[in-house]
Order: C-alpha cells, then sequence, then structure tokens
C-alpha cells in the first residue's frame, strides 16, 4: 500500500464530508481508524509523486522513523477523534484536513512540501482552536503562526537561492559540497529554525501557547499539545539531524534558546496555580528537551521522549479539560480531591505523571535515564546535570499537583469520567508500565532509530 | 531463595495487599506483617546460611534484565536485617490503624513496595538497580506520608530526597565514565584517590546528608516523620533514614578521604590530622547533633520531638563514619542499629498512645502510664538507648563514637556530641513526664485502655533487644567486625564481655548487672514500703489551693522557656533560606510569564528581531 494513501484519502474524505455533513464524524472515525490500521501494510519506501525523480520532484520518505511517527500521530489523533466526534461534529471536516497535513508533514522528503504540510496543518490547528471560544487567542496563535511559517519559507528561499534544491537529502549533500562555512548558513537556518520554534513552543516564541492550551477544550487541548506537538517535534528532529547546520554563533543562540526554553518552563510551571498552566508549561520545557536530545545526537531516545511525552500529555489534557468543564475552572484548590471519587482516572493519571517526572517502574525513567546516560558518557557533562536540575523542580510541581488531586480536607469535586475515557488513560498508564519494567524493546530499537535513514528516493 | 526471587515475591505480595485491601482493610494490613516476616525470616535465614559458609548462590539473576546484578555482602546482610525487622516489628501496627486512612489498600500496597526497594537497594551491586531502587523507595514513600495529616510535608520529602538521589545519580554517571562498568565496587574502586573522587565523594555526600535529614538538608525529616501515618514514622525513622547511612558509608569509608591535611600542617606539629574531608563531614555532623538537640527541646508534639531527635542521631552516624577507623566505624555501625530499634520502638509507643487519643501533643496529653503502663515502660527504655545510659544499647554505640572522637583529639566535636547527649536528657524525658506520667486527663480517661496483644508484641520485642544490645553487644560487634573486615577496616577488640577502646576497657555485662542490682533494690523498697495513696485531682486538701475543674496543669509545656529564649530567633534560618530559593525560583517564572507570555504577537516579533539582529551582529 502507498504511504501517499495517508495524505490523499482523509484529503479527499474532507471534502466529501462537506457534501455529507450528517455523517462527517463517522467518516472521520473510519478514516482514522483505517490510517492506524493502513499502516501495517506499508513497506518501507521513498515515493517519488507524479514520476519527477529526486531531486526534481515531491519525494515522500516512509522510514523507520516516519513510521513510527506515523504510528503514534495516527493512534493518538483516532483516540482524540473518538473521544471528541460527538461533541464536535461541525470540525470533522477540518480533523481530517489536519490528519491529511500531519501525515503529510511526517512523510514528506521535500522542504517546501513541508512548508505546504505545515500551512495545512496550521490552518486545521487554527481553526481547531476557535473552539475554545477565545477569539483573541486563536487570532494570536494564527498570527503567530502565520509569522513561524513565514520565516521557515523565508529561510528555505534563502537555501535555494543558494543551493538550488529543495530535497532533503540533496539540500543535506549540496551544503555539505558547497564548501561554504557555517556563517553562510547561519541565517536561513535561524529563520527555519525560528519558524519551527514558533510551532514547538520554545520560548520566546510561544507565546500563542498560554492563550490556546489554558482556555483548552477536550478537543484542542490533546490535539495541540499532544498531536501537534508530537508531530511537529518528529519532524523538527529529522530537520535538525538531516539538514541543519548549526555551528558557531548560531549554536549559541541555538542553545541559549533551548536552555533558557527548559529551565523558564519549569520555572513558570512551577509558579503557576491553574492545572492547564502547569501542563502547558511543563511541555514548554519538554520541548526544548526534545530538541536538546536531538541537537546532542540521540535521536533514538529523543522519538522515545516525545512519544513518552504525546501519550502522557494526552491523558493529562483529557481528564484535566474533561474536569474543569465541569467544574467551571482549573484552579489548584478546585481540583482538590479530584480522584477521590474517581480512582481508575486518578491512578492512571498518577502513573503517567510520575512517568513524565521520570520516577522507576515507568516508562519515562528509561528514557530520561538513557538520555542522561548518552550525553554523559558523550562528555558533555553540563547537559545531564542541568536536565536533573530542571527534572528536580517539574518533579515538586508534579507531586504537589498530584497530592492536591487525591487529598482534600474539604468535600471531594464531583466528575463524571466516562467509560471510553476511562478505557483509554488506563490502557496508557498500563503501557507506560509495562514498558518501564520490560525495557529491552525499547533499549534494543532506541539504537536502530539513530540514523535516519535518508534516500532521495525514486530512480536516482 | 535468591534475593531477585525475594524482591519479586515481595513486590507481588504488595499487589496481593492492594487488592485484599480492595476487598477488606484490615485483612490488606495483616498481608503486610505476613510480606515483612517473610522477608525479615528470607533475610536472617540467608544471613545464618551465608555466615555457616554456605555455597549457595544468592546473587543469580534469572528473571530480571542482564544488568541487574545482586551481591550479598556482609553490609547489605547488615543493612538489610536491621531495616527488615524494623519493617516486621512495624507492620503489625498496620491492621490497628489501616482504617483510618483515606485510602488504606494503597499504604498497604506502599509499604511493601517500600520494604522491595529497600532490599534491592542493600543487595545490588550494579549502581543503575542501586539507583532505581533508591528512587522506588522514595516515590513509594512519598504517597504514604500525606495519608497522614499534611501533604505539605510529602512535597518536601520529595524534594529533598530526590535532590539527595540526583546526586546520586550524577555520581553514579562520574563512576560509569571512569570505570567504564556500573559495578559499585569498581566503580567506588576506580574513582578513589582521584580528582573525580572528590567529586564523588561530594555528592554522594549530599545524598547520604539529604537521606539521614542531616544539616543543611534536615528540614524535610521533621516535617515528614512528625506528620507521616503513626506506623509509618517509625518506618522512615528506623528504616528508611538508614538508606542515607548505607550511602554515607560509601561515601566515606569506601572511598578515599580527600585533602591531606598532615602533609601541609605535619612539620609545624606534632598532632595527627584526619583529612579535610573528615573534618568537613564530622563538623556539619556535629552541628546536626546540636541543631536536631536544640529543636527537639522546643517541641511540643512528642513525634516531632523523636523525629528532631532522629536528625540529632544522624549527625551522630555521620561523625563516627568520617571520624573512622575501628573504633568510629564500628561506633557508627551499631549507632545505627541502636537508633533504629530505639527510635521505632518510641515512635510506636507514641503512635500507640495517639492511637486512642487522636493527639500526640504533650500538653494536650498526660497519665497515659495508668491505663498503659507496658507501652510507658517501652518507651522509657527507647528513650534511655536513645540518651545513651547504660544499660542500654545506644550506650554502647555512644560509648564507642565518644572514644573515637576523643582518641582523635577533636574538642569542639566532642563538645558538640556530650552536648548532644546531655541535651537528649533534656528533651527525651519530658514525653515521658508530659505524655505517661502526672494527671490523668479526663478527656482521655476511658478512651485509654492497654493496647491490642499484637501492638504490644512488636514493642515488647524491640524493647528486649534494646536491653540485650545493651548488655550483651559483643554478638552484634562480632558480625560488625565482619562487616568491617570487609570494609578494609581492623577489627575492634572485643573480649567475650569486654569492648577495648582506646581509653579503656567497657564492661557492659558489669554495668548492667550492677544498674540491675540498682533496680532490684530500687524495686524491693518500693514493694516492702507503703504503698501511696491514690487520690482524685480534685483532691487538693494539703496544696493549699482551690482547684475548680480537672482542666490541665501542665508543667511541662514551655519547660526549657529559658534555653529556648537563648537561640529562638535563629530557629528557622534554614527554612527560610529553601523557603526563599522556592519563591525565587517562583519569581523567575512569574517574570517570564510576564515578558513573554502576553496576547501580544509584537513582543515575540521584537524578541525574533532581537535574536536575527544578534546573529547578524557578527562573530561573537
Amino acid at each position: 500500500m502507498s504511504a501517499i494513501l495517508l495524505i490523499a484519502v482523509p484529503l479527499l474524505t474532507a471534502f466529501v464530508s462537506i457534501l455529507f455533513k450528517k455523517y462527517s464524524h463517522y467518516m472521520l472515525i473510519a478514516v482514522s481508524f483505517l490510517s492506524v490500521f493502513a499502516l501495517g501494510y506499508m513497506d518501507l519506501e521513498t515515493i517519488t509523486i507524479g514520476g519527477f525523480d529526486a531531486p526534481f520532484g515531491i519525494v515522500l520518505i516512509l522510514d523507520n522513523y516516519s513510521l513510527i511517527g506515523l504510528y503514534l500521530v495516527n493512534i493518538l489523533f483516532f483516540i482524540v477523534a473518538v473521544l471528541n466526534c460527538k461533541e464536535y461534529k461541525k470540525l470533522s471536516s477540518i480533523l481530517l484536513v489536519s490528519l491529511a497535513g500531519l501525515n503529510g508533514l511526517l512523510l514528506t522528503g521535500d522542504l517546501f512540501n513541508l512548508f505546504v504540510f505545515l500551512e495545512v496543518a496550521g490552518i486545521a490547528a487554527y481553526l481547531i482552536t476557535t473552539t475554545n471560544k477565545k477569539p483573541l487567542a486563536t487570532f494570536n496563535y494564527l498570527v503567530q503562526g502565520t509569522l513561524g511559517s513565514s520565516l521557515y519559507l523565508l529561510g528555505l528561499i534563502l537555501l535555494y537561492a543558494m543551493f538550488g534544491t529543495l530535497n532533503m537529502s540533496d539540500m543535506a549533500r549540496e551544503i555539505g559540497t558547497s564548501g561554504y562555512g557555517a556563517g553562510v548558513t547561519a541565517l536561513p537556518f535561524l529563520l527555519m529554525f525560528i519558524g519551527f520554534g514558533v510551532e514547538a513552543k520554545l520560548l520566546p516564541f510561544n507565546s500563542w501557547a498560554k492563550g490556546i492550551l489554558a482556555s483548552s477544550n477536550s478537543l484542542s487541548g490533546p490535539m495541540i499539545a499532544s498531536v501537534y506537538a508530537a508531530a511537529i517535534s518528529l519532524v523538527f528532529g529529522r530537520l535538525l539531524t538531516n539538514v541543519f547546520v548549526i555551528e558557531g554563533t548560531l549554536l549559541t543562540i541555538v542553545m541559549g534558546i533551548l536552555v533558557f526554553s527548559l529551565v523558564a518552563g519549569e520555572a513558570m510551571a512551577f509558579s503557576s496555580k491553574k492545572v492547564k498552566e502547569i501542563l502547558l508549561y511543563s511541555s514548554v520545557s519538554q520541548a526544548a528537551l526534545v530538541v536538546l536530545v536531538f541537537m546532542t545526537g540521540f535521536a533514538g531516545w529523543a522519538v522515545y521522549l516525545i512519544i513518552g511525552n504525546a501519550t502522557a500529555k494526552l491523558v493529562l489534557f483529557l481528564v484535566t479539560n474533561i474536569a474543569a468543564k465541569q467544574l467551571g475552572d482549573d484552579e489548584v484548590d478546585t481540583f482538590k480531591g479530584l480522584f477521590t471519587n474517581n480512582k481508575v482516572v486518578g491512578l492512571a493519571f498518577t502513573a503517567v505523571t510520575l512517568s513524565v517526572v521520570g520516577l522507576p517502574f515507568f516508562f519515562g525513567f528509561v528514557t530520561k535515564m538513557n538520555i542522561l546516560e548518552n550525553m554523559f558518557l558523550s562528555g558533555a557533562y553540563v547537559w545531564p546535570a542541568l536536565i536533573l536540575i530542571t527534572s528536580f523542580i517539574e518533579g515538586i510541581y508534579f507531586i504537589r499537583l498530584l497530592l492536591n488531586l487525591w487529598h482534600t480536607d474539604g468535600d471531594s469535586p464531583e466528575v463524571k469520567f466516562d467509560f471510553v475515557l476511562k478505557y483509554v488513560v488506563v490502557v496508557i498508564a498500563v503501557l507506560t508500565m509495562i514498558f518501564g519494567v520490560y525495557t529491552k524493546p525499547v533499549q534494543d530499537s532506541a539504537d536502530d532509530l539513530v540514523v535516519y535513514s535518508i534516500t532521495e528516493g525514486g530512480n536516482f | 531463595m535468591t534475593v531477585e526471587l525475594l524482591i519479586i515475591l515481595t513486590l507481588v505480595l504488595g499487589l496481593v495487599s492492594y487488592f485484599m485491601g480492595r476487598f477488606n482493610k484490615v485483612y490488606g494490613a495483616v498481608v503486610t506483617i505476613i510480606a515483612s516476616m517473610f522477608v525479615f525470616i528470607s533475610v536472617g535465614y540467608m544471613a545464618n546460611d551465608i555466615l555457616d559458609g554456605s555455597t549457595f548462590n544468592y546473587n543469580a539473576v534469572k528473571y530480571l534484565p542482564v544488568f541487574a546484578t545482586f551481591t550479598v555482602s556482609y553490609l547489605g546482610i547488615f543493612f538489610a536485617i536491621l531495616v527488615t525487622f524494623v519493617f516486621a516489628m512495624v507492620s503489625f501496627f498496620n491492621p490497628f490503624f489501616v482504617e483510618k486512612y483515606k485510602y488504606p489498600a494503597v499504604y498497604n500496597m506502599l509499604y511493601i513496595f517500600s520494604l522491595a526497594g529497600v532490599l534491592g537497594v542493600f543487595f545490588t551491586d550494579n549502581l543503575m538497580v542501586l539507583f532505581f531502587f533508591f528512587e522506588f523507595v522514595v516515590w513509594s514513600g512519598l504517597f504514604i506520608i500525606p495519608l497522614g495529616k499534611s501533604k505539605k510535608a510529602a512535597v518536601s520529602y520529595y524534594a529533598f530526597s530526590t535532590a539527595g538521589s540526583f546526586a546520586l545519580l550524577y555520581a553514579i554517571f562520574i563512576m560509569r565514565d571512569v570505570a567504564g562498568t556500573y559495578n559499585l565496587y569498581a566503580g567506588l574502586a576506580s574513582v578513589s584517590g582521584t580528582t573525580q573522587g572528590t567529586y564523588v565523594m561530594i555528592l554522594l555526600s549530599i545524598s547520604a546528608f539529604s537521606k539521614l535529614g542531616a544539616f543543611p538538608l534536615h528540614t524535610w525529616l521533621p516535617a515528614a516523620h512528625g506528620n507521616a501515618p503513626h506506623p509509618f514514622s517509625p518506618v522512615l525513622s528506623g528504616a528508611l533514614v538508614k538508606l542515607g547511612a548505607f550511602v554515607a558509608i560509601l561515601a566515606l569509608v569506601k572511598l578515599a578521604p580527600v585533602g591531606d591535611l598532615q602533609s601541609v600542617f605535619g612539620s609545624y606539629t606534632d598532632a595527627t590530622f584526619l583529612y579535610a574531608s573528615q573534618y568537613a563531614v564530622a563538623i556539619l555532623g556535629a552541628m546536626t547533633i546540636v541543631f536536631g538537640t536544640l529543636m527537639a527541646i522546643r517541641q511540643d508534639d512528642a513525634k516531632k520531638l523523636l523525629a528532631y531527635s532522629s536528625v540529632s542521631n544522624g549527625g551522630y552516624i555521620l561523625v563516627a563514619l568520617s571520624i573512622g577507623g575501628s573504633v568510629g566505624l564500628a561506633g557508627g555501625l551499631y549507632h545505627i542499629i541502636a537508633h533504629a530499634l530505639a527510635s521505632a520502638a518510641a515512635f510506636l509507643a507514641i503512635g500507640a498512645v495517639s492511637r486512642v487519643t487522636g493527639t500526640s501533643k504533650m500538653s494536650e496529653l498526660g497519665g497515659m502510664i495508668h491505663k498503659m503502663p507496658i507501652t510507658y515502660m517501652v518507651y522509657l527504655i527507647a528513650i534511655i538507648s536513645m540518651a545513651g545510659i547504660p544499660p542500654m544499647g545506644g550506650f554502647i554505640s555512644k560509648w564507642l563514637i565518644f572514644q573515637a572522637v576523643i582518641d582523635n583529639g577533636l574538642i569542639l566535636i566532642a563538645v558538640a556530641v556530650f552536648f548532644g547527649s546531655i541535651g537528649s536528657f533534656l528533651y527525651v524525658f519530658r514525653p515521658l513526664a508530659a505524655l505517661f506520667l502526672g494527671q490523668e486527663l479526663p478527656q482521655h480517661k476511658d478512651k485509654a485502655k492497654i493496647p491490642p496483644f499484637f501492638m504490644l508484641l512488636p514493642m515488647i520485642i524491640l524493647s528486649l533487644l534494646i536491653v540485650y544490645t545493651g548488655v550483651f553487644p559483643n554478638y552484634i560487634l562480632g558480625f560488625i567486625n565482619d562487616v568491617m573486615a570487609e570494609l578494609g577496616v581492623d577489627a575492634l577488640v572485643i573480649g567475650k564481655y569486654t569492648i577495648q577502646g582506646p581509653n579503656g576497657v567497657l564492661h557492659p555485662t558489669l554495668v548492667a548487672s550492677v544498674f540491675g542490682v540498682g533496680v532490684l533494690i530500687a524495686f524491693i523498697i518500693f514493694i516492702v514500703l507503703k504503698k501511696s495513696r491514690k487520690v482524685g485531682l480534685m483532691d487538693t486538701y494539703t496544696a493549699g489551693n482551690f482547684i475548680y475543674t480537672e482542666e490541665l496543669m501542665h508543667y511541662s509545656l514551655d519547660f526549657y522557656a529559658p534555653i529556648e529564649r537563648l537561640y529562638e530567633k535563629y530557629i528557622n534560618i534554614t527554612e527560610d533560606f529553601y523557603k526563599k530559593l522556592e519563591n525565587k525560583v517562583v519569581d523567575f517564572g512569574r517574570m517570564v510569564k510576564y515578558f513573554f507570555f502576553t496576547n501580544k504577537p509584537e513582543v515575540t516579533v521584537f524578541w525574533i528581531v532581537v535574536i536575527i539582529g544578534f546573529l547578524l551582529w557578527g562573530d561573537l
């Protein structure tokens, strides 16, 4: 089965679904389920589109890296879609567009094509966030998102003018053989980095995140914080490891941005008193950590970090947003004792949080330890120290949150979680525990994922 | 049974107790007794078997991943027996308390989980596995503490323990980097005496200090011990804190000391010097003793008082371990036992009182001896040991520590150590007087009664052991000599009934006999002489003072007010420091939010322009 169907089918269905509004949410479920299902039948290959050989035509690359990304994004997307399809029926067509955009982002091997999918996914994201009913925040997101992708485009234009190619691997090779120093490519790469930084929520380009996520609902929260964040991080990782050349002043700038995001993200979460804010600021920090791990060259573990974060954020945002909707606000004080009446959801939430914090017997521990170990052994002594300090802060606010959610002096709030949600969060929690103990498959496959097997595609 | 199987079985029993607890709270708690007794007996059997020279391979690993390796060392057995014993004794209390908890099943499970974690820490020789279980103990304890009185205590427990674990982790990475393996012994040996060894020692000391609750990382301990559920306080104080002592031994004994002062000052004076690192830890240990004692004197809550006394005793352990040598190390190891037994017994006694009265505040209690005489005796024996009075175990260890301190000419530290001992007279007898003796309060009169047999049993066993360790210390000291031989330290010279110190010989059994004769004479006098007449509280005919109600007239409240006034201004310095540190992080977070998270896209544009400008400005 060709990977191109992962983009074409959702897009086509999106247009068809406009004609059959009544059934659009069924179409959404069917298509998103089918795309998960279809992934099992895909061969690892590079697809040239329209018969134009690379580097002239557009290529889609389905390798181990994009396959694992596609699995992650499609499964999470399916979960979010199932949980919300009734409540947000109207958005079904848009969600289908966003699925096409996200799959395209993960698959494409062409830098301009990447921009197109960034815009497609972006527009869908803006529309998804309109369900927050905060027009100003959405507008802000729109402006910043567009700004980011324009900067990406600007950087790309510069690169195109310099090297005359848009194919990722061709570009990487051209840069390598051109003999230009890193100083020449620094500006375009910085522009592209900023462009992705906006989407990946790196400080200081992420002021949209607060407006969007702090007032998110059970659709937009998990969608933006989990599904979109995973896809963007994965694509970012691909660019960082394969295309970008980051040296000299650019390296200083990028490292400065990352350290600042890492530390400030945790500090902001630490100082927050609203559950959603805690989650969103902590995801700022996690995004920076992911980028950092990619930059230090441990792509395999970065992928597992993304998987861990995305699944965790899905659970955390789902539970929080459903509870916040029923309770009226998301102050920690209002949430106190939330889990006394919802023990199953509470246990799952706790397990996932402990995994994010990186405590033993959970998946997060495995990734965190391996990342730290690899970084330390590669001679970077400062990063592990920095990561340990930030995860120390992270641990404190998450544990504080957890204890507040389990214990209250007054009455516990009444919140109802439906069966499907319970099922989903429990399955995710159990999986984080299983892979926290049974680490062999993770450990073995991480090394295979390190190198992204870039091929130019076609009959090249 | 291999160590691996034991740990796995313990974890499984933890899950069993959870599901049992869902079914019936008390049955779940009974599972904790079975599990911890089972673990204790297995460890005891293992120890016995190894001491007999068995060749059975306890270290075999079959089910866990290959990197999880275990080595049953004497040091590991020493700690494991002690800690599992405390767990086993305390577990008898669980069924009587579990019904009051919000999440009883979870309590049972986590109680057993922390036991499994402790086993893993003591028996592994792989640093990563050690860290794994170290953190596991942290998070399983973390969710037990808030079942008591305070959530905040749990957060600060997590914060300090995690700081300690992360320091440990970083030290592990350094050792891994140098040694090329995660083996505990190879790692320690490879860095010992090198520059990296200095870093490792500092990091491990931070870890040990934070776990042991030593100054300046002690602020979590009183809060956690004081607010934890009653049966968990003795576990924290008698067992989990000892993880810190274990790490301290790794840092202070297994690593070569740093900073040779002899070579620097040796030409000016004949005095013999310890190493700089030994002085540093000993001084911090001495400060811990002093601060713990001063704070314990102030407390009104008996559990908090005992918690501060644990801080202070942690200081003794650090002083002893840092001085090292056969006397110092033996003193430290013996003090670990003595304090574990005494603090477990004392916390259990207070727990038994709180169970019926619902409070552990001295000002709200009194006269419990009338209804709980055995509990009173248990507490009395425990505090005699804590204060270091013969014929209890605490005397032996303190005697050894004093010998080591004096023999090394550490005058200031000796002052602190003696101060701590005298100070402990001041504070440990206050709960005795306030809580057990004195008036019987009307509000507790009906509730107080002799605790059930299964609560008395562990308390009595602990008391007997405290006396045993004080009267016949030589069997245990023999085992400690084995541990020290493994650590590469000369053995302590012990006779059949004597202990040889640098400044003299101690005859613990003789001392105990004299003491016993004294008690006997006093008892005979008590029996022979006329009994005192019991009178009601209102019967104050001869006092010249008419009482209208049976209210409490506590002479133990603010008992040491004049002493307290000397230092009450300074007691919050460390707490304030951490509080301010926390506020700084909060301030920083708020500041970043204020500057960057506005609803104005132009701010983002501004920063983008600044960053691009920075790049285009040219090379730095």
